[in-house]
């Protein structure tokens, strides 16, 4: 392969609920066609994360017994994750993922629980329900159609810098209220969608590989790669 | 007995008569008449009895055939549920269908759902409980693992008396301190290393001081001898230990417990953990390691799930997949057949199937890239996603043929190359499948459970 890159599986011990780690797989199936290879490393309890090291971040979804942990834990990671995020480092996050780059959650039994405001948004929690079920969005800006299922409890709201990562289709998404689904700000990307989202969603996973390359080898021409078509696969 | 509950059982019972005399069926609704007009039933209906209740969340049937097949070894008269009864109404339908016994105090094996053991226990204080292990469920998406276990510890705290016998290998069954006196089982065949569970295993947190867990040796998922570096929780004691691991086929597994020498017509580690959980209920209830053997030898149509069927000379084998942790496994056990295959997966769906298919990804397919399988076929309502999972594993185009008509993938299975096909299906694809085959004269009618 031409090109390396270096992919942290946040917590990937931990918050790996729902087949999160199919995001991995599909990101490697993907790079491989893209003459791309993946160092995929897990950064978990009480190891370093270092903006530096790292081309390209996925943060899966877990219980709210690990995520408790994580959300503690993370603060450790908060000044790194957040230099790596506003010096364009593309990432995924997925369902508590995605809550913990906010401000904050709140957990199973009512508490909040801090995130690390990286990104503006904040997420509440439904009484005794939760969003269960297919999910189809659109991104405007791009036209491309993404297909999920979601299934969670917290009800999320977006901040002013982050855009929608599509809007509701058919199904729930962030809040079931303002017809928004996920997150994108600079090169992350957020969401609720299991499937897992990189499996049924392939233009996602392009998009943060191509990111990920334009940002490492700045003067490299990868109008090849980002012409890889991208046969359905849902 | 109460006049209300006589009441109660009489029409249960004729409930019961009529529906299995004339309709075929009646496996819990003449429960829930009964239990309409005493609420209380269970109570007057399992007082006779020496109750075993086996639960968690693979294996619960199994293990319940096994421990009645090794308890047959010495008690004469066993009650049990049948497959899928494993609720209060199913349960409360079982006693009525019992024949008084005639002598001594009988035993009733029960294989009870986790969140309907404090259904039992409210009225029934069992001898024994058997913690078979916790995993996470496609039935049960939103409960995690620690409200699952809290639902069957719920359901303990009534009978703290009874003894538990539990899976020493899942640190979950470890985490609470108990009154009940815990007899644990395990495996015990391997030297101490330092490992750590693969990425994607529920359940690795220490749940004394929450670092990351280590194994001396593992199984599979989480289980295993394990130990936290940080505060020192390890797994505790074995009582039963599995002390040799012997050859391993589809069909057969060849194994120690405690020095004794067993072998089991059918397939797959978890079904090693099945047999030393139904061990461990024989030595307890004082039944001998001879005795149980005889039991494991004897019994074979207990193992009814992995049936073979004869598709115009292919030996073909169904097996139902229902969660990563089950197909992770059953991966693993078609991977110790040493002669080829051909691969189906079948992917459904519906509410019984479990509606959310991200799963299939936490099954290891990765490992049969290099079999050199040399056909597989994908199929079933969601063929789209196990088509992509098998693709993204490795599996090369011009040997994947994506089928998602059930009728035509029985012909494709006529036409490949090898002797024996596994199709893994998920349950409702199972029943549809077995209603073709059923229908081309390959298997009589029947779920064949």
């Amino acid at each position: 392969m031409s090109y390396e890159l270096n992919v942290a599986h946040l917590y990937g011990d931990l918050m790996n609920t729902y087949g999160d780690v199919g995001n991995i797989l599909a990101l490697n199936y993907y790079a491989k066609q893209m003459d791309v290879s993946l160092n995929v490393k897990v950064v978990s309890l009480e190891e370093d994360f270092k903006s530096a090291d790292y081309d390209l971040a996925f943060f899966g979804g877990g219980q709210d017994f690990e995520q408790t942990i994580v959300s503690q834990d993370i603060q450790t990671k908060k000044a790194e994750l957040t230099k790596f995020i506003e010096s364009d480092g593309p990432l995924l996050a997925i369902c508590g993922g995605f809550q913990l780059l906010g401000h904050y959650y709140i957990g199973a039994d009512g508490e909040k629980l801090p995130g690390i405001g990286a990104l503006d948004h904040y997420t509440l929690a439904q009484d005794h329900n939760r969003f269960i079920g297919n999910i189809v969005i659109k991104n405007q800006e791009t036209g491309e159609t993404y297909h999920g299922f979601e299934n969670h409890q917290g009800l999320t709201y977006l901040g002013k810098d982050e855009r929608p990562l599509g809007n509701v289709v058919s199904g729930k998404g962030n809040n079931g209220e303002d017809g928004t689904e996920g997150a994108i700000y600079k090169n992350v990307y957020c969401s609720y969608f299991h499937g897992p989202i990189l499996t049924r969603n392939g233009d996602i996973a392009k998009h943060l590989l191509v990111a990920a390359l334009q940002r490492k080898y700045p003067d490299a021409d990868f109008s090849q790669q980002e012409a890889l078509p991208i046969p359905a696969t849902f | 007995m109460s006049f209300r509950s006589g009441v109660a059982t009489f029409a249960g019972k004729s409930s019961y008569w009529f529906l299995h005399t004339f309709l075929h069926g009646g496996s819990s609704l003449p429960g829930k008449i009964t239990l309409k007009l005493d609420p209380n039933i269970l109570r007057t209906l399992g007082a006779k009895y020496d109750v075993i209740v086996i639960t968690g969340t693979n294996g619960k049937t199994l293990t319940t055939a096994l421990t009645v097949s090794v308890l047959h070894e010495k008690y004469p008269s066993i009650l049990t549920n049948p497959t899928g009864s494993n609720m209060e109404q199913g349960i409360v339908t079982t006693f009525l269908n019992a024949k008084n016994p005639k002598t001594g105090r009988p035993l009733a094996v029960l294989e009870v759902d986790e969140a309907n053991v404090i259904k039992v226990t409210q009225y029934i204080e069992p001898k024994a409980f058997v913690f078979t292990n916790i995993f996470r469920d496609q039935m049960d998406r939103y409960g995690e693992i620690y409200t699952t276990y809290q639902k069957i510890l719920d359901g303990v705290a009534l009978a703290p008396n009874a003894t538990i016998i539990a899976n020493g290998d899942s640190p979950i069954f470890h985490s609470k301190e108990l009154p009940n006196p815990i007899e644990y089982y395990g495996f015990d065949d391997q030297p101490d290393t330092d490992m750590k569970a693969k990425p994607n295993t529920d359940g690795v947190l220490c749940p004394n001081c929450e670092h990351i867990l280590h194994y001396h040796s593992l199984t599979y998922s989480n289980q295993g001898k394990y130990f936290c570096p940080n505060c020192g929780f390890s797994r505790p004691e074995l009582t039963y230990r599995l002390t040799k691991l012997g050859e391993q086929t589809p069909t057969s597994s060849k194994f120690e417990i405690d020095g004794h020498p067993f072998k089991i017509q059918v397939g797959g580690t978890y079904n090693i953990y099945n047999a030393l959980a139904a061990y461990a209920v024989g030595r307890f209830m004082g039944v001998t390691p001879i005795q149980i053997s005889n039991a494991f030898n004897a019994n074979q149509q207990v193992f009814g799930r992995q049936e073979v069927i004869d598709v115009d000379g292919k030996r073909v084998t169904i097996i139902l997949v229902k969660n990563p942790v089950g197909l992770d496994q059953v991966l693993h056990m078609i991977g110790t057949d040493t002669h080829p295959f051909s691969l189906v997966g079948l992917l459904n769906a519906n509410y019984a199937d479990g509606i959310d298919t991200s799963w299939i990804w936490d099954g290891d397919f990765e490992q049969l890239a290099d079999r050199d399988i040399p056909t597989v076929i994908t199929g079933g309502e969601r063929y789209k996603d196990i088509t992509f999972r098998l693709k993204v594993a490795g599996i090369p185009d011009d040997r994947h043929i994506v089928e998602p008509n059930l009728e035509k993938v029985v012909d494709e299975i006529k036409k490949v190359s090898t002797d024996r096909v596994y199709v893994l299906a998920t349950y409702t694809a199972m029943l549809q499948m077995r209603k073709i085959l059923a229908d081309k004269g390959y298997v009589k009618e029947g779920l064949g459970l």
